[in-house]
């Protein structure tokens, strides 16, 4: 490409010399179009090589434009920085090869190391790592890309394997390997890692000073305020085991130690059980998970109940009981999971519906 | 019943039993402490001890290929047989060839198009040459290849042109070279050297797109020329297999290399140019103070052999 072309294009490129430019003559608005007089004598089509040429200084002079950017400045400009620039997308594809450098090096790492290919029963004794990555709309402000669905699968891939390898360093035990890993991978990892992952866990009951838990319990609509307190063992105990024969010494039966049974009590709104809840059905069904677990008389309850009727009253109580058990006693866990009790029961009344006459039943069906 | 079984050879049904043994006793149990994985690690590494131990007892291996080798390192001249291993003369159906590929084309047989490979390592060697002379002149060298089984070959071959190598591994974005001040932004248009100084295409079918921006930015292009492919379409057609990654990692390693020993003349040269300035400098200023320094007769440089006059 002639070098002076370049120079003469600016400068018929400019409002002035558009009037007598090349062949095609792109439209402009005759506002900007800009007519000296003393420049283009009368009569004359072009302008003289003096006024070209005083022109032309006036042009380097001036700063460049984006129509005058010369191409051929580029030689002494310096290279783009990434090899992926001509991608358009160099800080996504820039990171993505990171994680590969990365994936590839460790691999050599924990193959060296003996640690790779892990056979199965190793790989089950792997501590559990459970990790949260960014949100696509997260990576998209990080990497300044637009990350679809496709791209962020890619680098959630990548992430994921990196993630298996640091598993393996760190239960193994290299922890130089596993903080360059942890480093790479903490860039990735969202903010709410530990809120996201410690959510549906149940937060542990703590005991007060004097040794209470307080929880609490639901059934139906009414809810339930519960403290259990364990009950001081006392001098005095009374000993209902007792057997006439055995204590004659008549007895065959080799003779058993005698059992001391402490005594409890359980309150509700201030009143003992047995006035509270004049049914049986329901004084069993609060009673239920102190004997699942074995300790009947082992806590006193006091309880404070609100809403609903005697059903769901006494299945909330039993719920804060339940829940109450296994703060004191964590071991009876697996007995009351079996039997359903720490959970809250979900069924509440069904809601009436338009049409029928209550929440299933219909109207009698009339042929015509 | 045994005898159904797949019999293994003697030799290894030892060591395979030596393996499964010692491998079945952490089977077991868990690896649960550190010192478990410890334990685990020796017996590996003591298996391993030992088998490197017995190999030099067995057959010598001359030839030490790997697979991976085409790939990472990739041979400075392709040969006729490395290229036919690697299917390189393997064109596109016979109806499918483009008229213009004719002088390329060696023949047809089971319907498909041959490539002559006489004519392709030359053309190759041409295109080498390019890429070293450019490469030597800091040009910037973009290598195109927009399939997932070549996307590390292009890879590789812009790590070996290191600062003056690039690569695009996916989709070429239409506009890159004709729409850059869209694409790329004011800032780095103004700053950055955009235009490349040399394209090479590893697939031009399936980037038309690149070799249109390229002919329109002024650009020279190299590419694997396939029999359905008008040759014409690039500056440095290389005839041969678009579709083979062996045949793509063979020309893309070539091609690199070239460019590789051409930033390393280029490197020499600049060096050999500073050691001139700098002699030439010091020089320079040996002559001055020997200049600056008065004359006179004592300073005269002697010659041993000269007789001392009295004047």
């Amino acid at each position: 490409m002639n070098v002076l072309r370049s120079q003469v294009c600016s400068i018929l490129r400019r409002p002035i010399y558009r009037q007598i430019a090349s062949v095609t003559r792109p439209f402009i608005p005759p506002a900007q179009l800009v007519f000296h007089d003393t420049l283009l004598e009368p009569g004359a089509k072009e302008l003289d090589d003096s006024t070209v040429e005083a022109l032309e200084d006036e042009t380097d002079r001036r700063e460049l434009e984006d129509d005058e950017f010369d191409p051929n400045d580029d030689r002494d400009k310096p290279h783009p920085d990434s090899p992926n620039f001509y991608s358009c997308r160099s800080s996504y594809y820039d990171n993505i090869v990171e994680l590969q450098t990365a994936i590839s090096r460790t691999r050599g790492t924990l193959q060296r190391l003996h640690l790779l290919p892990l056979p199965e029963f190793a790989r089950k004794s792997l501590k559990p790592m459970p990790t949260v990555w960014k949100t696509p709309e997260e990576m998209t402000t990080d990497f300044e890309t637009t990350m679809t669905i496709s791209r962020y699968r890619r680098v959630t891939a990548l992430l994921n394997e990196l993630n298996e390898y640091l598993r393996i360093a760190t239960t193994a035990g290299y922890a130089d390997v596993a903080d360059k890993i942890g480093s790479i991978i903490s860039i990735f990892e969202s903010g709410k890692k530990e809120a996201f992952l410690s959510r549906g866990i149940r937060k542990l009951v703590q005991l007060d000073q004097h040794g209470r838990s307080y929880t609490f319990g639901k059934r139906k609509t009414s809810s339930a305020r519960v403290w259990m307190i364990p009950v001081k063992a006392s001098s005095l105990q009374l000993n209902y085991d007792v057997n006439v024969e055995e204590a004659l010494g008549l007895s065959d039966k080799p003779k058993r130690p005698p059992v001391n049974v402490t005594v409890s009590t359980i309150l509700i709104n201030n009143l003992p059980i047995a006035e509270y809840f004049p049914q049986p059905v329901d004084r069993e069904r609060i009673v239920r998970p102190l004997k699942l677990a074995g300790v009947l008389g082992k806590y006193n309850v006091f309880t404070i109940v609100r809403g609903g009727g005697t059903t769901g009253q006494s299945g909330a109580i039993a719920h804060g009981i339940a829940k109450g058990i296994f703060a004191h006693e964590p071991e009876t866990g697996t007995v009351l999971k079996r039997a359903k009790l720490l959970r809250r029961d979900p069924r509440m009344v069904e809601r009436k519906k338009t049409g029928l006459a209550k929440a299933r039943k219909r109207y009698t069906w009339v042929k015509r | 019943m045994h005898f159904l079984r797949p019999r293994p050879v003697r030799s290894s049904l030892k060591f395979s039993t030596l393996w499964s043994r010692q491998l079945s006793q952490h089977a077991q149990g868990r690896l649960e402490t550190e010192d478990d994985w410890t334990d685990f690690q020796q017996t590996r590494t003591s298996l391993k001890t030992l088998m490197d131990g017995m190999s030099q007892y067995g057959s010598e291996q001359t030839s030490q290929w790997s697979l991976r080798d085409s790939l990472h390192r990739p041979a400075k001249d392709a040969t006729l047989s490395a290229l036919l291993a690697s299917g390189a003369h393997f064109g596109h159906a016979a109806s499918r060839m483009n008229p213009n590929f004719l002088p390329y084309a060696y023949g047809t047989r089971a319907g498909i198009t041959l490539i002559d490979l006489d004519h392709t390592l030359p053309l190759l060697r041409r295109a080498a040459k390019v890429v070293r002379a450019v490469a030597a002149n800091d040009g910037q060298i973009v290598f195109i290849g927009t399939r997932t089984d070549i996307r590390p070959v292009v890879q590789k071959a812009a790590q070996r042109l290191g600062a003056q190598g690039f690569h695009v591994g996916d989709r070429w974005l239409p506009g890159t070279l004709t729409n850059k001040w869209q694409m790329f932004g004011h800032e780095t248009v103004r700053s950055k050297r955009i235009i490349p100084d040399l394209v090479i295409l590893l697939n031009p079918l399936q980037n038309m797109n690149a070799i249109q921006e390229c002919a329109l930015s002024n650009v020279p292009t190299i590419a694997i020329v396939d029999s359905n492919v008008d040759p014409r379409i690039v500056m440095y057609p290389i005839p041969a297999n678009d579709e083979s990654p062996r045949t793509a990692e063979i020309i893309a390693g070539v091609l690199s290399i070239a460019g590789r020993e051409g930033i390393s003349i280029r490197e020499a040269e600049m060096q050999r140019i500073r050691m001139a300035v700098d002699t030439a400098w010091e020089d320079f200023h040996k002559m001055q103070e020997v200049q600056s320094e008065p004359y006179t007769v004592d300073s005269r440089p002697r010659d041993s052999n000269a007789v001392d006059f009295d004047y």
